[in-house]
């Protein structure tokens, strides 16, 4: 099995002091519907940025940005999902109610709060163990940027309604077409191996990102590469810069929609020499890699999830203890 | 651990520094300034920060009891008296620039309503809060939903010096969103030791790291957490010269102090 190839950067169990071991991943992520990423609410234009090019290729381009808040909110919801099903998230200590994001009262206690971290919590803080990126869009946002004009009617099928007062919700709105490429790196440092698979669990499983994703933001997410390190990968920035020169180089036609396996073929070239640079080990093989996808399926299927889940959440216990007597202590003081 | 054999009392003097350029992959924010909901970045990035991004300490992932309402400043970085230093980076330009950014906080919950300051998610709740009362999921919190970020942008490049041996990572994790930052690492510099005179510094300086004997005259204040930095300062008392750079001497991470 793969996951054993990566042992020397994975730990035998949760510790609570830095120890280096770095896991990079590349990550593909392409949209399959309309998405929309903004930063500045409804009507503004999508968060997109001028960067250069490439890295030979100096002239500087618009492209589309995917901010890191917006990939790791996602996948970690994915994640609670299974966690509530399976009975996984606790009660906050704070405010006695079922661990829930943003509201101030994180459970201290399930996997996802000693993955992904909490801050301003009851007894402690937790730093975040998965680090993310802002990805980039390979080509231009000028390519890749459509405009939906968004018309509300009224329940009789017109703008007016039964008074005769005219809808005011019409206006024009941009989004990101279907089939637009973004190049990911994310970083997992010290994880264990099931929390590996977790992480990259909720990375394949989420299908949803930006705003309105009930109704679009489809987006397909694909692992590219795996590396071991001692330090982290370049940024995704110039892995991006690396592709568009690649492609150039190889006269693809930079235009959408861009063929995915030439795209994936020029990210396997520049990832590839990244094994040479300083800190970084090793790369799994593509075998390794569908071995290791394999893997987190397996994990996640059905049948194993419980099991996989209630594993996890075990290899935690002896932190919560030292919680637990804490508080005790605290109780026992008043 | 090396660092707690070190002897203080014959502890060497830097004899080399490294210029180490910064270049931002990604947008750093620091919150330096709070402004009601507004969250400023300020133009430089404090060497705290820098020595933790370094590697040079290391925080714990978990905080516990009374860990969480104080910095470890004084344990994890007077211990690297005399073996490291790094100056506050400033920026290559004279400003670096800005961008702003929304951000809204929301629950993962199907169901939710912005209250006063806080996601409350428990629809239970809402009659109670009709007949006028506070139920705990609507009472605010000490903890922004939404608000926006003056953040330095992708690009931005800044530079520091760098004292002591050691190899130094490619890439950095700073900032609250732990941006990932290239280090470009120049040669090594003689420290040029120069006597007691009346000097203008040209490199940014962390306050708490001057040493005791001092004599500051005039300076720029950047007042930003931990420790405010010190710009354009004019001193008297010894100094060091490094290519161009001139800064007082015997700076160590909280002058050396390892008890108040």
């Amino acid at each position: 099995m793969s996951i054993e190839k990566l042992q020397s950067f994975l730990a035998p169990n949760y510790e609570n002091f830095p120890k280096g071991r770095t896991i990079g991943v590349v990550v593909l992520r392409t949209t399959q519907s309309e998405t929309i990423f903004r930063t500045e609410g409804t009507g503004e234009p999508m968060c997109r940025e001028s960067v250069q090019a490439g890295v030979q290729n100096t002239e500087s381009i618009l492209r589309l940005v995917m901010t890191k808040r917006k990939q790791v909110a996602p996948e970690r919801r994915r994640g609670r999902e299974f966690l509530r099903n399976h009975e996984l998230l606790y009660t906050a200590p704070k405010s006695d109610s079922p661990c829930s994001l943003n509201t101030n009262a994180p459970c201290e206690m399930c996997v996802d709060c000693f993955l992904y971290g909490f801050a301003a919590g009851g007894e402690g803080a937790q730093k975040s163990r998965i680090w993310t990126e802002d990805a980039f869009s390979v080509l231009p946002s000028t390519e890749l940027i459509g405009d939906r004009t968004i018309n509300a009617v009224f329940e009789t099928g017109t703008m007016r309604d039964e008074k005769g007062n005219a809808s005011t919700a019409l206006k024009t709105s941009e989004y990101i077409k279907p089939g637009v490429h973004f190049l990911d790196i994310a970083t997992l440092k010290d994880v264990t191996a099931d929390e590996l698979r977790y992480a990259l669990g909720n990375l394949l499983l989420t299908t949803r990102y930006g705003a309105v994703s009930s109704r679009v933001g489809r987006m397909e997410n694909q692992i590219l590469g795996v590396f071991g390190g001692i330090s982290e990968l370049p940024s995704s920035l110039e892995l991006v810069q690396g592709v568009y020169d690649r492609l150039i180089a190889e006269n693809v036609a930079l235009e959408h929609p861009l063929n995915t396996n030439a795209l994936i073929e020029a990210t396997q070239s520049v990832i590839n020499t990244w094994t040479n640079k300083r800190g970084i080990s090793m790369q799994l093989s593509s075998e390794e890699l569908d071995a290791l996808i394999e893997d987190i399926d397996r994990h996640w299927s059905l049948d194993e999830q419980e099991t996989f889940l209630k594993r996890l959440d075990e290899s935690y216990q002896p932190y919560r203890q030292i919680k637990q007597q804490s508080t005790k202590k605290g109780r026992k003081n008043k | 651990m090396p660092q707690s054999e070190l002897n203080l009392s014959d502890s060497p003097t830097f004899t080399t520094a490294r210029l180490v350029e910064l270049w931002c992959a990604e947008p750093v924010f620091f919150a330096s300034r709070e402004l009601s909901d507004t969250y400023y970045t300020e133009g430089a990035i404090g060497n705290y920060a820098l020595a933790y991004a370094l590697g040079w300490a290391r925080a714990p992932y978990r905080l516990t009891g009374k860990d969480t309402g104080r910095p470890r400043y004084r344990e994890d970085l007077t211990p690297l008296a005399g073996q490291h230093y790094i100056l506050p980076a400033w920026p290559v330009e004279n400003s670096p620039s800005y961008r702003f950014e929304r951000f809204n906080a929301l629950s993962d919950a199907y169901w939710y309503a912005m209250t006063n300051n806080r996601v409350a998610t428990a629809r239970e709740d809402l009659p109670l809060k009709r007949t006028g009362k506070k139920p705990n999921t609507y009472r605010p919190s000490n903890f922004p939903q939404t608000g926006r970020l003056r953040i330095i942008d992708r690009g931005n490049r800044f530079q520091t010096l760098v004292f002591g041996e050691g190899e130094l990572p490619e890439y950095i994790r700073v900032g609250k969103f732990t941006s990932k930052v290239r280090v470009d690492v120049g040669e090594a510099l003689p420290v040029r030791q120069l006597p007691a005179d009346t000097y203008r510094c040209n490199t940014y300086l962390n306050s708490a790291d001057l040493p005791p004997d001092l004599e500051p005259f005039a300076f720029d204040l950047i007042a930003i957490p931990p420790a405010s930095l010190l710009k354009n300062l004019q001193f008297h008392g010894e100094a060091w010269q490094i290519g161009n750079f001139l800064i007082p001497a015997n700076l160590e991470f909280l002058g050396g102090n390892s008890r108040e």
